[in-house]
Formats: C-alpha cells, sequence, structure tokens
C-alpha cells in the first residue's frame, strides 16, 4: 500500500512536469499578450505581466477583423465537416454493406487519394478554381475537401462492426437499402460519427495553404491566414499579435475540450484493428 | 467482410436499380475525387512535362527535363535530404513522446483527465498559431528560451539548428494525435496480462516493453504512417519561421514547391516536384504495408 | 445535446449560404441616385503607414463624392505579388495596386497593366513635378509604367544615446564601411561572461541592401545597363567585382565579433535596434516613423547616408519603395477613375501627410514648397537625411538600380547564399558564384519562357 500511495505521488509529478512543459507555450502567449508595449521589449525579457493589460486584445480587434475572420473559418470548417460526413458516410455504407462489381478496385482507388500529398494537387486546383472565377469564394474554399479517403475508410470500419445479420432481417423484413441506412445503420455508429466529425473540423480549421491561395480579402479570410497577417502587421506589436492569436485559439481549445472524450473512444475502436 | 451464407441467392432479375443503387451512393465522393483529385493529378503531371510563362500558362513542351534537371539539380537533393532528415526526426519523437505520455496518462492518478487533456491539447492549435508562439519564444534578441537556458542559439537563424527548431514545434503540435491513438490501444490491453507478468516478477519497464509495446504494434504502425505524411506536409510553420532557411536549412520539399510555383513563377518545374513527391510517399506507403503486415500479423 | 442540436442547424445553414457563394466583397451602397465609381485599391502598407493610406483614402473618398475607393491590405510586398497573380488569372483583381520597386518588370511583361503614360498624355499631366529619379526608376521604353507613391532609400540608424555612451560624437556617424568597423569595436557591450548584450551594428540578410551597395560602388547589378538598354540577360555584379567587395566586408564585420546577424527577417533587425541590442542598423527610410516608435523615448535616435565601401564619384542609391499600378479590367470608367485617385496621392499636400506619417520622402518635389514640410524637416531633421541622400545621388544606369522579371528569386538567392557564407558554408567568392549561377539561370528561363 506504501508503495501504492509513493507510485501514484511519482506519477503525479511526473505528470504535472510533462503537462506544464506541453502547455507552456501557450500559457508564455497568454502571458505576453497582456504586456504592454514598453515591457515587452525589455532585455532581459520578463515572464509574468506588470499588470493585466487589456488594450492588446483592443488593438488586435481593431487591426484585423479577427471575429470576421472566427467566423469565416467556423463556416468553412463546419461546411467541409458537413460534407465529408455526408459523403463519406454513403459511400462507406455501400463499400460495407452492398455488394457490387468492381468494389475492391474502387475501395482502393479511394483510399488511395489519401497518398497523394496536396502539393501534388494544390497548383492545378487552383489554376482550375482561378479559371472558373473562384477566387475569395466559399465555393473555393469548401468544396475541394468536401470528401477524403480518411472518412471513407474510417466509417467503412464503423459500418463493419455491425452484425451482418442485422442487414439480413431487415432485408428479408422488405427495407430498403436506403432506409436501413438512415434508421438503422447510421444511429448504430454515431460515435464513430461524431469522432470523425470534430477530427474533420479541427483539420478544416487549422487549413493553412489552400485558404492562403484563394481568399484575397479579409471578408473571406481564414482564421490561420488573418493570423499570419496580423503579425505582418507591425514588427514592434507582438503583444498584439499574441493576442490575436489567444483569441484566434480559443474556440479551437474549447470544441476540443468538449469533444474530446468522443474523440478517443470512437477514432480508435475499430480504425485500427482493420 | 459481409459475406452471406444463409440467403439462397436467386441469380436472375436484379433490377436495373439495384445494379445501380450501390454506385450511387458513391457517386458525391467520387464526383469530388475527380473533379479535385484526379483531374489536377493529371493536369499537375502534364503541366510537369512543360516549361512555363511567367503568368503560369503553357510555354513549351520539354518532356522530361524538368525532372532530370531537378535530380541534377543540388538544390533539390538538398530539399529531398532536409525533408527526410526532418520526417525522421519527427515521427520518431512525435510516437515516442506520445506513447511516454500516454503510459502517464493511463495510471489513475489524481488530475488524470486534467492531464490528458493537456496532453491532447496541442491537436487544436493550427501550425500557423504554433509557428507565431514560437517564433518569439525562438526570438533572436528578445526570446525567452535563450535567456532562460542562458543560451546564445540562432534557432531560427543559425542552419545548424533551424532544423531542429522546426521539428520541436511540429512534435510539439503532434503530440496530440500521437497521444490520443496510443492511449487508447492502452486501454484496449487486458489487464490480467500485467498481473501475469507481475507475478512472474517483471518490473515496470519490462512489462511495457514485452507486453505493451507489442499489443500496441498495429496502432503505431498506423501513427507511423500518419506522422510520416504529416512531416511531409508541414507547410505553415516553415513559411512562417524560416521561409525554408536559413541557407536552405529548412526547404522541405513541400515549401520548395511553394517557392518555385508562386515565387520564381516556375509552374512547369513545381508540378515535377510535386509529382516527385507523389511517388516518393507511394512509394513510402506500400513499401510500409507489405513490411507492416508482416509484423503486426501475429 | 441541445448544443449539437443549434450548432447543426446553425451549420447547415452556414453550409447552404457558403455554397451559395455569397463570399465576395459587399460593396458599400449608394443613396444617391448616381452610384460613385467603385475602385478597388490593393496595398502592402502595415502599421503606421497603413493607417496613413486608411487616412488618405477616406480624404480622398470625401473630396470625390464620385468615386470610391475601397483600401484593402494585402499582407506583404511578396504576399501581395502573389495573390495579384493569382486574382488576374482569375479575373478577380483590383484596380489600382501598389507594387514594389522590384516588381516592375514582371508587371509590364504580365500584360495585365496600363501604363499611366496613357492618361499623363491624354490628361496633359506635368510629369517634370515628379523626383526626376523616380521617373527614370519606373520609365522603360520611354513609357512611364506606374506612378511613384512611397519611395524610400536605405539609410544608416544609429542610437545617439549609445554613441555618448561610448564616448562618440552623437552627431557624427560612420561614412564608410571601414569607419563602422571602428565605431562597432568601441559601441559593442559585452557583459560578465562575455556575452555581448549590444551589438555595434547589424545588417538583415537583405538583398535590398546589397543592391544598394553595388550601386553606392558606382556599378551596375545586370548587364544591358542594368537591363535598361535592353533585356537583361546576365548578372554583371559577378564581373565587376562588387559583389565581392560586398561580402568580403560583411565577412569581416561579422568575424569582428562586434557585429550582429540577426538573420533575414528585417522585423528581427528592426527590433534588435529597439531593444537596444544592436547600436547601427542599416533600414529604409520608411522604417523611421516605426523605429522611433518602438524605441519609446528610451534613446534617441540619429540617421545618416548609407556608409560606402569605396570612394566611387558615380555611386549613389536605388530608391526603393512602391508605386501604383493602373490595371487593366477593361473598363474605362474605372482607369479614369482610377487615374483621379493616382494623381491625388501624387499631389504635394498628400505627400506631405504621407511623408510625416511614413518617413517615405515625398514624390511631389512641390512639396518641399508647403510650409507645413519645410517645418516638419526643420522639426525632424531624421527625415532631411533621405531627401539629401536621395538629390545627391547621381542620375546614371547604375543608380537607376536593376530590371528584371525574377527580383524577388534573385533577392531570395543572395540572401540564401549569404547565410551559407555567414555559416562559414562557402567562401565569399564562391558565394558569389553560386549566386551568380543561380540568378543567371532564372534570368535566362525567364526570357525563354516569357512568350504570350
Amino acid at each position: 500500500m506504501h508503495q501504492k500511495r509513493n507510485t501514484k505521488i511519482i506519477f503525479f509529478i511526473i505528470n504535472a512536469t510533462f503537462s506544464i512543459i506541453i502547455i507552456l507555450p501557450i500559457l508564455y502567449a497568454l502571458s505576453v499578450s497582456l504586456m504592454e508595449p514598453g515591457q515587452i521589449f525589455e532585455y532581459p525579457p520578463k515572464i509574468i505581466p506588470r499588470s493585466l493589460y487589456l488594450q492588446n486584445y483592443k488593438d488586435a480587434l481593431a487591426t484585423a477583423p479577427i471575429l470576421r475572420f472566427i467566423l469565416n473559418s467556423f463556416i468553412m470548417a463546419s461546411a467541409i465537416t458537413i460534407g465529408q460526413i455526408i459523403t463519406g458516410t454513403l459511400a462507406a455504407y455501400s463499400f460495407a454493406m452492398l455488394k457490387f462489381k468492381g468494389k475492391n478496385i474502387l475501395f482502393l482507388i479511394m483510399l488511395s487519394t489519401l497518398m497523394i500529398p496536396g502539393q501534388a494537387i494544390i497548383i492545378s486546383n487552383y489554376l482550375t478554381i482561378s479559371s472558373l472565377g473562384w477566387i475569395d469564394s466559399f465555393k473555393a474554399l469548401i468544396l475541394p475537401t468536401t470528401t477524403s479517403g480518411f472518412a471513407i475508410f474510417l466509417l467503412r470500419q464503423a459500418f463493419l462492426t455491425l452484425p451482418s445479420e442485422l442487414k439480413e432481417a431487415a432485408e428479408i423484413d422488405g427495407c430498403s437499402n436506403f432506409r436501413f441506412l438512415f434508421s438503422i445503420a447510421i444511429p448504430l455508429v454515431k460515435p464513430f460519427i461524431g469522432a470523425l466529425g470534430i477530427f474533420t473540423f479541427l483539420q478544416a480549421w487549422n487549413m493553412y495553404m489552400w485558404p492562403l491561395l484563394v481568399t484575397n480579402t479579409d471578408t473571406l479570410r481564414t482564421v490561420q491566414i488573418g493570423m499570419s497577417m496580423l503579425q505582418n502587421i507591425d514588427s514592434q506589436s507582438f503583444g498584439t499579435v499574441m493576442a490575436g492569436i489567444i483569441m484566434i485559439i480559443l474556440p479551437s481549445i474549447i470544441a476540443f475540450i468538449i469533444g474530446q472524450k468522443q474523440l478517443i473512444s470512437g477514432m480508435t475502436a475499430g480504425s485500427v484493428k482493420g | 467482410m459481409y459475406v452471406n451464407t444463409t440467403e439462397v441467392k436467386i441469380k436472375s432479375k436484379k433490377s436495373f436499380f439495384e445494379n445501380v443503387e450501390p454506385y450511387l451512393y458513391l457517386l458525391p465522393a467520387l464526383i469530388i475525387f475527380g473533379i479535385f483529385v484526379f483531374f489536377p493529378l493529371g493536369k499537375t503531371i502534364f503541366l510537369s512535362l512543360n516549361a512555363t510563362t511567367p503568368q503560369g500558362k503553357i510555354s513549351y513542351f520539354v518532356g522530361l527535363d524538368n525532372y532530370i534537371n531537378l535530380m541534377k539539380s543540388p538544390s533539390f537533393r538538398n530539399s529531398l535530404f532536409v525533408t527526410g532528415k526532418f520526417a525522421f526526426i519527427n515521427v520518431i519523437f512525435s510516437i515516442f513522446i506520445g506513447f511516454i505520455v500516454s503510459i502517464l496518462a493511463n495510471e489513475k492518478v489524481f488530475g488524470t483527465g486534467v492531464f490528458r487533456t493537456i496532453y491532447a491539447l496541442p491537436m487544436a492549435i493550427s501550425s500557423a498559431s504554433a509557428a507565431i508562439i514560437w517564433m518569439f519564444i525562438f526570438h533572436p534578441s528578445i526570446g525567452i528560451l535563450n535567456y532562460t537556458l542562458k543560451l546564445h542559439i540562432g534557432w531560427l537563424t543559425d542552419p545548424t539548428y533551424a532544423l531542429y527548431s522546426v521539428a520541436i514545434v511540429t512534435i510539439w503540435m503532434n503530440i496530440g494525435i500521437n497521444f490520443i491513438f496510443i492511449i487508447a490501444a492502452l486501454q484496449n490491453i487486458p489487464a490480467d496480462l500485467y498481473e501475469s507478468a507481475s507475478i512472474d516478477g517483471a518490473n515496470f519497464f519490462r512489462k511495457h516493453i514485452s507486453i505493451t509495446i507489442p499489443s500496441i504494434m498495429p496502432t503505431l504502425f498506423f501513427l507511423l504512417i500518419i506522422d510520416i505524411i504529416n512531416s511531409f506536409q508541414a507547410f505553415g510553420q516553415i513559411n512562417l519561421m524560416t521561409t525554408g532557411g536559413p541557407g536552405e536549412a529548412t526547404n522541405l520539399i513541400v515549401y520548395s514547391i511553394y517557392r518555385e510555383a508562386f515565387f520564381n513563377n516556375r509552374y512547369g518545374i513545381a508540378s515535377a516536384q510535386s509529382i516527385i513527391l507523389f511517388i516518393i510517399l507511394l512509394i513510402l506507403t506500400i513499401f510500409q504495408f507489405k513490411v507492416g503486415e508482416k509484423k503486426v500479423n501475429y | 445535446m441541445k448544443i449539437k442540436k443549434i450548432s447543426c442547424l446553425v451549420l447547415a445553414t452556414s453550409m447552404i449560404m457558403g455554397l451559395v457563394g455569397c463570399g465576395k466583397t459587399v460593396e458599400p451602397s449608394s443613396t444617391d441616385n448616381k452610384k460613385p465609381i467603385e475602385i478597388v485599391f490593393w496595398h502592402a502598407m502595415a502599421g503606421v503607414n497603413g493607417q496613413g493610406i486608411t487616412t488618405l483614402v477616406e480624404n480622398f473618398n470625401k473630396s470625390n463624392k464620385d468615386i470610391h475607393v475601397t483600401a484593402q491590405f494585402q499582407g506583404t510586398y511578396d504576399d501581395e505579388l502573389t495573390k495579384l497573380k493569382t486574382a488576374m488569372q482569375g479575373k478577380a483583381g483590383p484596380d489600382v495596386c501598389q507594387v514594389y520597386d522590384i516588381g516592375s518588370r514582371y508587371m509590364i511583361d504580365g500584360g495585365w497593366v496600363v501604363p499611366v503614360q496613357k492618361y499623363i498624355d491624354s490628361d496633359k499631366y506635368d510629369k517634370t513635378k515628379i523626383e526626376p529619379n523616380l521617373l527614370s526608376y519606373y520609365t522603360i521604353d520611354s513609357k512611364l509604367w506606374s506612378m511613384p507613391f512611397n519611395s524610400s532609400t536605405p539609410i544608416l540608424y544609429y542610437n545617439k544615446t549609445a554613441f555618448k555612451e561610448a564616448g562618440l560624437d552623437p552627431n557624427v556617424a560612420p561614412k564608410t564601411f571601414k569607419e563602422v568597423e571602428e565605431y562597432a569595436a568601441k559601441l559593442v557591450k559585452k557583459d560578465n561572461s562575455g556575452t555581448v548584450t549590444q551589438y555595434g551594428f547589424s545588417m538583415a540578410i537583405y538583398g535590398w541592401f546589397f543592391e544598394q551597395l553595388i550601386a553606392k560602388q558606382g556599378q551596375l547589378y545586370t548587364n544591358n545597363n542594368n537591363g535598361r538598354t535592353d533585356r537583361a540577360t546576365a548578372v554583371e555584379f559577378e564581373k565587376n567585382g562588387a559583389g565581392l567587395n560586398i561580402l568580403k566586408e560583411w565577412e569581416t564585420l561579422i568575424k569582428s565579433g562586434n557585429v550582429g546577424n540577426f538573420g533575414r527577417k528585417t522585423d528581427d533587425t528592426k527590433n534588435a535596434f529597439s531593444a537596444g541590442r544592436s547600436a547601427m542598423i542599416l533600414e529604409s527610410t520608411g522604417a523611421l516613423n516605426g523605429l522611433t516608435k518602438g524605441s519609446g523615448g528610451r534613446f534617441e535616435i540619429g540617421t545618416a547616408f548609407i556608409p560606402s565601401l569605396n570612394d566611387a564619384k558615380d555611386g549613389g542609391v536605388i530608391i526603393g519603395g512602391g508605386s501604383l499600378w493602373m490595371i487593366d479590367n477593361k473598363n474605362t470608367d474605372k482607369e479614369k477613375a482610377t487615374w483621379e485617385f493616382i494623381k491625388y496621392m501624387s499631389q504635394p499636400q498628400q505627400q506631405v501627410f504621407w511623408s510625416k506619417t511614413s518617413g517615405y520622402f515625398p514624390t511631389n518635389v512641390g512639396a518641399y514648397d508647403l510650409e507645413e514640410m519645410k517645418t516638419h524637416l526643420k522639426a525632424n531633421p531624421n527625415f532631411q537625411t533621405a531627401v539629401n541622400q536621395l538629390h545627391q545621388t547621381p542620375t546614371n544606369y547604375n543608380t537607376q538600380g536593376a530590371c528584371i522579371g525574377v527580383f524577388s528569386e534573385a533577392r531570395s538567392t543572395i540572401e540564401t547564399n549569404i547565410e551559407k557564407m555567414l555559416q562559414n558554408k562557402q567562401t565569399p567568392e564562391n558565394t558569389i558564384k553560386a549566386a551568380a549561377t543561380t540568378i543567371n539561370s532564372a534570368i535566362d528561363n525567364y526570357n525563354k519562357t516569357n512568350t504570350k
């Protein structure tokens, strides 16, 4: 008993140490965001702000339409997430539960898209989008990633966990494939869909290169681009930049904390055993 | 796989709809893949065989010249080398640290929930945010890192360190994903395996080496692929922190493609670089699957 | 779960909204019957300078009710040019765009612009009001292609307070690089462990400085008179040895231990100056206000001409900064409106305001006649420095600066190679050779593929 208690304490200390190291950069950013400009340039550099200087946040909101950026990112990430879930569910259902010719080949082809690096297609996609005149539109931000091999793969694994007898029984009862999908299959794989949703949302929220290329104006810019622009604004305003960053990572951290449990359980139950 | 053993198949008329129906489910995904993945892939291959005008249109056909010149170019070879080195460091440390924090957080101690959230947290931070925060930490004149550690390292300005600095940021960002997968896998390991090992007298480290690691092999293998793909995609950090420098020390292929296309205006050559990257990733993934299959199935 | 339901609804709505493509720029509606002509102005001015632009545009809109200009900040000059290329391919470009000096050849070759000469001729605009050095930079094939707007030259900034502490006369700055070496040795400060806390001098690894120092030596950057009498086909700084002189000096400075290397980002070197970590730096005159703000009254700033490497009589500085380009959107009404805006931005009054806000010197010589400017110069001698340096620069091919379509790449190549040199990975001689080879190959490729 004694040993067990000591072990627990040791583990706690080690955990705490690691946690602090990992979260330190974020805490530091928070600290700098509350410092006044004079203090930031002091050498030796300081860690704790002298006072809660909120002007940085006001400045950040005044220099770049951060709220607009957050809204844009939210719209884009949500739309992409919904898109991937819908297209992924449909395709995965077909692969997992329906019989048809060429199933394996088609699945491999869809899976192969995972191996195609974004850079191999980003230039061509950008030229396509610009020749269509879609630059600076939500269409351009959302459409290209409305489906993903990862989503299809994960959801297929999810459907494969459902017993085949379920579908057989439904067929005998005269249930159409479509009805089975919506009334029975989807509700049963909800945790997987939930996990996929959060993962996809975060991925989409963090997209950098594509929005960089296809957006020009502040009305469409996403949070990631907006932030790198904020950084360019003034070589001296680190406080403002950090304030902008804190405001930008806050939504994703919150979304993350909410969806965290689902993420762990849904992501892994079955996706790696396949 | 879905195997039908009980139903008697009447091989006669399946209606037209029934034949077509499965394909209809695939249609949305196929259309989008077609337009935004396969078509551009084809276009990129085509572009890579041409020289382009500074504005991006086709100028004249060059066949495989772009590829040949790239393989001869010391700059591109440097990119290949730097990318490989980066991927190697990133993958090893991301998995290693992810593994350690998973083991740490797997024990039920006070505050486990908080620790787990923190370990996974970097996943929610985008590459741009992370880059800007770390740039300030690494700052050559007012950076807190140099001051705290009493060092005078040019984290981002010294070619010896730049790649490692970018790797540190990338690993930090990747800890979250690796942690999530590993800890979930750890929780699937039956507890009695450890108990019998304890009875046999195995200590802490022995237990983990003989039981834990083999049990989570599929997960580690999966993470290997994910981490390698992430390494090859690392762009935001490079674009903000080092722009490929100093002295091309962090000129990863992905960044080199971006510069070639959008600064040097040579879309043909940039396309050729993309295709080479694609082929490398393809070979790597196939190779991993072949090797992984043997190791994972026991 | 309720949160989930609400968010689902929001997501669904937003997705539909998004796909309908309601993301285009919202244009302000006018309550008058006659709508003002809308023109879009892209610029790369940030911080204090960006605010100056906003004010100028607001004033224009107020005094020109039939034209409405929307100014959009596009990041750095490089980002802005990338955006422009994207936009022009998608036919979604601005009407007037501020582009940096080195983008000139590319802009001309791109076929996207209407040379302002067209409107100078039709409007009988008096070009001679503009500084001659600026006119010569942007005139190619006898046409003025763009209207100079924010013009700068590099100057030496120094910390007068640090000078006093080191026993140096705060009103006398080094004139040659040899003097820089001496001053730096006196200005450097070290702490007990021997680490430098204040460098005497530092210079960001910025291709612009390289180009300036070549011109200051009275030499050409590329052949064919810097690409002005005919298209450039190769660099000249290798053959005329000017490049090597710069690099050798740079190496000497760094090796002395008194000079700091803060890398490529000019921001980092500026920060170092503001934080008192470098007593002297080279920077654009356009950075004056930003640096004054950053020093926060902790020390006094002095300015001087950039130091010279030799005593060439026909050397000088090349104008830097940017100019306003009229984009060809096949819309004469918009072009005319753009021309009005461009003229406005070049007026003496506006240039005085702009100059006071940013530290760039006025493009319009009439500015110096205005009382406001005279008072301003008297009160702020630091602003006068760049002007004097400009007026003492002879106009010749050297100081006109190079005109090539691959300038961004050329600069980046120089910077990368200097980085390697400063890390002792290659000698100055090899650095010049490597840079020249790469740049020549890029120029060659550009000329070969530049078919329309």
